[in-house]
């Protein structure tokens, strides 16, 4: 199938540079996946995995948060943080999981409740990306 | 007399000695500072233009365009940028000032709030008592993007409520290691030359609007990311020249005074063998 060209890019690193067959990845409006000449498109990705095929697989990434866009020569995912499924530090995110649920039994504001609920999240989907593809 | 002279002389040369030892060592904490730091303004650059390009491109979609260039602006926020530490030549004085000058431009027909970033910044709007929305001290060093993302939250909560309408902001742009330029640039809206009204075919999900409120939160986050990177990198730059040129003064000191001293220890001896043949020649 036709490959195309796909970037990952946080602030720390370029986390993906080169040819992709297809990727899969959950936007606020759900699940899509990306093919070769797919029209130009942007959307928000909240906490979620994003599949790149490499080869004949898949690999897994787990997203905090960001953008995709799609336009016609390439595809960009900006992303605030990024880990392969194996880079994942597993304890960090149990305890930000914890620390995330302790704040929000508390009474908050709407920003702090978000910014909680946030970190809740992404604590969350690198638990489950991890634990899902670490076998 | 001569000899109170020469102690006074000597004292001062090791007063100046041990001042230009500490310049020297903080220009070598500034300089090896400055290599990580660029190091980490560069790793940003990709992200932040990819991030920069998309909300060029949406705000330039008929609809975003027309919402957001026809609103008025009444209400400002400036973000300022500057060190924690002084010590760095003009460093803080010349954003602080390009700051006010911006202040003074707006304040009489709008609004302005400010928001300080920095402990000199918050430290110079504290005591002038100018209207502040929320400040951050030392954060700049070990700076990650989430810190800027609990900036950028309050920002764009405020933006979106409709408490703010404009949102500027002064930091210092790292050219080169010789040369830091302050600069003050409109966050929002965005203002550049090469953008126009377009109606291109993208296709937004959401829609359009909620895509764009959606990224103005991680947009103004990459922003303030990068200048506050850079900024802290422009600091070390300027702190680096600024110490660098407090040694070459100590140096050149530290002569003029070994100089002044040598020339009173001859004097002295010049004297004393002076004293000694006139009281020899006295005796015979």
């Amino acid at each position: 199938m036709a490959l195309f060209n796909l970037k990952v890019v946080t602030p720390e690193r370029v986390f993906f540079d080169g040819e992709t067959e297809q990727i899969i990845l959950s936007t606020v409006c759900g699940e899509i996946g990306i093919l070769a000449r797919h029209e130009s498109y942007v959307s928000i990705l909240p906490p979620g995995p994003l599949r790149i095929k490499i080869g004949n697989k898949f690999k897994v990434a787990a997203i905090s948060q960001g953008v995709v866009k799609v336009s016609k020569d390439k595809t960009t995912i900006i992303a605030t943080s990024i880990e392969w499924h194996d880079e994942i530090d597993v304890e960090r995110a149990k305890e930000a999981e914890r620390k995330a649920r302790q704040t929000l039994s508390h009474k908050l504001s709407d920003l702090e409740f978000k910014q909680a609920e946030f970190k809740l999240k992404r604590a969350l989907n690198r638990i489950s990306v991890s634990s899902k593809y670490n076998s | 007399m001569a000899s109170a002279n020469m102690k006074d002389i000597k004292r001062r040369i090791k007063s100046v000695e041990s001042t230009m030892q500490i310049t020297k060592a903080m220009g070598l904490v500034a300089s090896s500072k400055l290599r990580r730091a660029k190091e980490k303004s560069e790793k940003s650059e990709s992200y932040f233009e990819a991030l920069y390009d998309t909300m060029r491109e949406i705000t330039s979609e008929n609809r975003i365009f027309e919402s957001i260039f026809n609103k008025k602006s009444d209400n400002v926020l400036i973000i300022v940028i500057a060190g924690d530490r002084g010590l760095a030549g003009g460093y803080n004085s010349n954003v602080l000032k390009l700051a006010h000058n911006r202040y003074n431009e707006l304040s009489s027909s709008k609004n302005v709030i400010i928001l300080p970033i920095g402990k000199k910044a918050v430290e110079y709007f504290e005591k002038r008592d100018f209207k502040i929305m929320a400040k951050y001290s030392y954060i700049a060093e070990s700076l990650d993007i989430y810190d800027s993302s609990s900036i950028s939250d309050k920002i764009a909560e405020a933006f979106i409520a409709g408490k703010i309408d404009r949102i500027e902001m002064a930091y210092t742009n790292y050219v080169s290691s010789l040369v830091q330029q302050e600069k003050c640039i409109s966050i929002l809206p965005i203002e550049d030359e090469k953008m126009e009204r377009v109606n291109n075919l993208t296709t937004y999900e959401p829609s359009t609007e909620e895509v764009f409120n959606m990224l103005i939160p991680q947009y103004i986050s990459g922003i303030l990311y990068s200048a506050i990177i850079d900024s802290f990198t422009a600091e070390l730059a300027a702190r680096r020249i600024a110490m660098d040129n407090a040694s070459e003064n100590a140096l050149e000191m530290i002569n003029d005074l070994s100089l002044i001293y040598n020339r009173a220890r001859q004097n002295t001896i010049t004297q004393e063998i002076t004293e000694i043949v006139g009281g020899a020649s006295a005796q015979f």
